[in-house]
C-alpha cells in the first residue's frame, strides 16, 4: 500500500527546500505518514461464510472487512477494480487477474501483467465515474485513518450500490487474513488459502532462523528527504522488523521521528526503506548530524532495494521478511 | 423606485457603462441562459464519455417521468443521475450562495475587497474542520461528517464572536467588524497552522478541504445544505433596499427609513449563514464569492437588486463551469480553477472600465 505515495511524497519534499511554503512543507510531512495511518480502534478482519458452507465459492457472500461494515456481494464478481497495489497483487496471486478490470496508480506494478490493466485511481484522487461505468461489481480499498482510499471515494461508490470492501492490516497476521478475505470476496476461497498457507510456512521458518539471534538497535527509514519518517510501534512495519530479528526504533503513532531523538537513540543498524533513485547508502554518512551514529561509523547501513515487499501487505510479504533478514542476519539464511 | 435606488441608479449611470441597467429583463436571460449552458455542460461532460442524446433521455426519463426506452448502459444512468447530477447542483447552489453573500459582505462593509470569508468564516470553518480531523471518531449523520458539522459551526461560531467582540457601545462601527475579523481570523489560522501541525497523517484531509471541491457531493448532502443556503440568499436578496441604503452611508440609511443596527445584523447572519453551510459540504473554495458580485456591478452598476441575482448567477454558472474543468483535469482542487479563471478575468474587467469604479 505504501509504494505508490512515495515518489509523490519524495518530489514534495524535494519542492519544500526550493519553495519554503509552509503549507507545501505540511503536504511533504503528509506524504509518507498518509500511507500508513494510524489504527482505528477495534477493527478486525473476518469473513462470515455463507450459510451452506461448502468448500466451493458461494454467493452471495457477507463479508466484514477491516472497518467492521458488512459488505454483501451478491454473485461472483466479475468486474472487480483495485483500489491498493497490495489487492492488485493479491487478485493476481489468486488466479482471478481475468477478472479485474482497473487497478489504481503503482509505481512498482507486480505482475508485470498487472501494467497494462487501466488507471482509476492516484493519490490526488478516485475516478468513480470510470469505476461505474467498467460496470464494478466489487472494489477491494484501502482503509485506515487517514483512509488510503479517499472516505469520499468509498461513501459514492457505495451509494450506487457497489460493494467495496476496506483493507487495513496492522499486523502480519491481519495481511494474511486481508488476502482471505479477498479471496472470499473474489471467489477465490481455496486459491487464498493455499497463498497464506504458503505465506505462513514461509513466515514462520523466517521468524525460527532470527530467534535466539542478537537484536541490533535498528532504524528503518521510510523517508527522509524532508523530515525522518520511521515505523511506529504496533504496525505491520514493526512486527516484520521484529520478525527479522531487530529491535526496532519506533516512535508513537506519527511516523515522524526528530533526528536528535535518532540520535539519542543511536542505531546499530540502518535500513533505507527509501526509492534508491534519491537516497543511496552514501547520502547517509553526508547529512549533517548523522555522522556519530554507531551505525554510520560502523559502515551498517544497509539500503533494501524491493522496499515494496516490505511495506505491500500482499501475497510477497514474506518476501520482504526475507529481503530484511538478509540485510539484518544474513548468516540466517544460510 | 425608492429614494436610494433612485441615488444609486444614478450612480450607475456613471459606472455601468454600457446602460444595461436599464435592462434588467434582457440581463436576467443572460444570466439564466449561462447558468443553463453551464448545467448542460456539467451534466455532459466528466471523465466518462456519455452521448448529450443519451444524458438528455436520461434526465428526461428520471427528472421529468417521460417514457423513452433505454438505449444506454444502466452504469450511464447511475453516473448521470447518482453522480453528476447531485454534484453539479451542489457547485451551482454554492457559487450562487457564494457569490450573493460576497455581495452583501462587499455592499454592508463597503469595502470592495470583502468577499464571504472576510468576517472570520473562512477560518472559523477550516480550524473546525482541522480539529474534527484530529478526533478520532468517525461518525456520520444525514451523509455528514464530523468535518463537515465543525466547519459549519466553527464559521458561525467565529463570525459571532468577530459581531460580539467588535461592539462599540451599543453599535459596531464597520472599520471596527473588519479589523475584529482580521484579528479573529488571524488567531483562529494560528490554531489552525497548529492543528496542521499536529494532524500527522490527517494533514492530507484537512489539506484537501482547504483547497475545496465537490468530489463528496450527493443528494443527501445537497438535501440537508441546499435549503439553508437558498433561504439565506433569498432573504439577503429581499433585503437588496436595505443594502442600497447603506451603500449610500449609515446616516444616509438611516434618513431613507432603514433601521441600520437590525437590517445589518440580520444581513450579516444571512451572509454568514449562506456562507457557513456553503464551506461545510465544498471547504474553502476562493474568488467567486468576491468576482462575481464585481463582474456583475461592472456591467450593471451597483444596486444591489440588479447586483445580488445577477451575482447569483453569474456565481453559480463560474463555480458549474470551474468544477467541470477541475474534473476534465485530473481532478484539480476547484479552487486553484477558480483563482486561475477569475482573478485575470477580474482584472481585464477592471482595466476596461478604468473610470469611476466604486461600489
Amino acid at each position: 500500500m505504501a509504494a505508490p505515495l512515495r515518489p509523490r511524497a519524495r518530489r514534495a519534499g524535494r519542492l519544500t527546500s526550493f519553495v519554503l511554503l509552509p503549507l507545501l512543507a505540511f503536504l511533504a510531512a503528509c506524504g509518507p505518514s498518509a500511507v500508513v495511518p494510524t489504527v482505528p480502534p477495534g477493527a478486525t478482519s473476518s469473513v462470515v461464510p455463507p450459510a451452506t458452507a461448502t468448500p466451493a465459492p458461494t454467493f452471495p457472500v457477507t463479508i466484514t472487512d477491516d472497518e467492521g461494515t458488512a459488505v454483501e456481494i451478491p454473485a461472483e464478481p466479475q468486474h472487480i477494480v483495485s483500489l491498493t497495489p497490495a489487492a492488485t497483487e493479491t487478485l493476481f496471486a489468486l488466479g482471478v487477474a481475468d477478472r479485474v478490470v482497473a487497478k489504481v496508480e503503482d509505481i512498482a506494478a507486480y505482475p508485470p501483467e498487472a501494467d497494462d490493466l487501466p488507471v482509476v485511481a492516484t493519490f490526488q484522487g478516485v475516478d468513480v465515474e470510470q469505476i461505474v461505468s467498467l460496470e464494478a461489481d466489487l472494489v477491494i480499498a484501502g482503509g485506515g485513518n487517514p483512509s488510503f482510499t479517499p472516505i469520499s471515494a468509498i461513501e459514492q461508490l457505495r451509494r450506487v450500490g457497489i460493494p467495496v470492501v476496506v483493507l487495513y492490516a496492522r499486523s502480519v497476521d491481519e495481511a494474511l487474513a486481508g488476502i482471505e478475505t479477498i479471496g472470499s470476496a473474489a471467489g477465490a476461497v481455496d486459491a487464498a488459502a493455499d497463498v497464506v498457507g504458503s505465506m505462513r510456512a514461509d513466515f514462520d521458518e523466517l521468524a525460527a532462523a532470527t530467534a535466539g539471534l542478537d537484536r541490533p538497535k535498528t532504524f528503518y527509514e521510510l523517508d527522509a528527504t524532508s523530515k525522518i519518517y520511521t515505523v511506529p510501534a504496533g504496525s505491520l512495519y514493526a512486527e516484520m522488523l521484529e520478525l527479522a530479528g531487530a529491535d526496532p526504533i519506533t516512535t508513537d503513532d506519527s511516523y515522524e521521528i526528530s533526528l536528535e531523538e535518532l540520535v539519542a537513540a543511536d542505531p546499530e543498524v540502518i535500513l533505507l526503506g527509501d526509492d534508491a533513485d534519491y537516497t543511496t547508502v552514501d547520502d547517509v554518512a553526508a547529512r549533517p548530524g548523522w555522522g556519530d551514529i554507531t551505525a554510520v561509523k560502523d559502515g551498517n547501513v544497509l539500503a533494501i532495494p524491493e522496499y515494496v515487499l516490505v511495506t505491500r501487505p500482499g501475497p510477497r510479504l514474506a518476501d520482504g521478511l526475507r529481503a530484511l533478514v538478509l540485510a539484518l542476519h544474513p548468516e540466517a539464511l544460510d | 423606485m425608492s429614494p436610494g435606488s433612485a441615488v444609486l441608479a444614478a450612480r450607475a449611470g456613471r459606472t455601468g457603462r454600457l446602460g444595461l441597467a436599464r435592462r434588467p429583463v434582457g440581463l436576467a436571460i443572460v444570466g439564466l441562459v449561462l447558468l443553463a449552458v453551464a448545467l448542460v455542460a456539467g451534466i455532459g461532460g466528466g471523465t466518462v464519455a456519455i452521448a448529450p442524446g443519451d444524458t438528455l433521455a436520461i434526465l428526461g426519463r428520471r427528472l421529468l417521468g417521460l417514457d423513452i426506452a433505454t438505449t444506454w448502459a444502466a452504469s450511464a444512468e447511475t453516473i448521470v443521475m447518482d453522480l453528476r447530477l447531485p454534484r453539479v447542483l451542489t457547485a451551482m447552489v454554492v457559487g450562487g450562495g457564494l457569490a450573493v453573500a460576497g455581495a452583501a459582505f462587499q455592499g454592508l462593509l463597503r469595502n470592495p475587497l470583502a468577499d464571504p470569508y472576510v468576517l472570520g468564516t473562512a477560518s472559523g470553518a477550516a480550524f473546525g474542520a482541522a480539529i474534527a480531523v484530529l478526533i478520532p471518531v468517525r461518525a456520520l449523520v444525514l451523509e455528514f461528517g464530523l468535518l463537515h458539522g465543525f466547519a459549519f459551526l466553527g464559521a458561525l461560531a467565529a463570525v459571532l464572536v468577530v459581531y460580539k467582540l467588535s461592539r462599540v457601545g451599543a453599535s459596531s462601527p464597520m472599520t471596527s467588524l473588519l479589523l475584529t475579523g482580521y484579528a479573529v481570523g488571524s488567531l483562529l489560522a494560528a490554531g489552525l497552522a497548529m492543528a496542521m501541525y499536529l494532524s500527522g497523517a490527517g494533514l492530507r484531509q484537512i489539506f484537501a478541504y482547504l483547497l475545496g471541491g465537490f468530489d463528496a457531493s450527493s443528494w443527501g448532502r445537497l438535501a440537508v445544505a441546499a435549503p439553508l443556503i437558498v433561504i439565506a440568499s433569498l432573504g439577503i436578496l429581499l433585503r437588496a433596499r436595505s443594502l442600497n441604503g447603506m451603500l449610500l452611508g449609515e446616516e444616509a440609511a438611516a434618513h431613507l427609513g432603514v433601521d441600520v443596527r437590525r437590517e445589518r445584523a440580520v444581513l450579516l447572519a444571512l451572509a454568514s449563514l449562506a456562507t457557513a453551510a456553503a464551506v461545510a459540504i465544498s471547504g474553502l473554495i476562493g474568488f467567486v464569492g468576491l468576482v462575481a458580485p464585481h463582474v456583475v456591478r461592472l456591467v450593471v452598476g451597483p444596486n444591489a437588486r440588479l447586483v445580488l441575482p445577477l451575482a447569483a448567477l453569474l456565481g453559480a454558472s463560474l463555480m458549474v463551469g470551474a468544477d467541470l474543468a477541475a474534473r476534465l483535469l485530473g481532478d484539480l482542487p476547484v479552487g486553484v480553477i477558480t483563482a486561475v479563471i477569475g482573478a485575470p478575468f477580474f482584472l481585464a474587467l477592471l482595466r476596461r472600465t478604468r473610470s469611476g469604479y466604486e461600489l
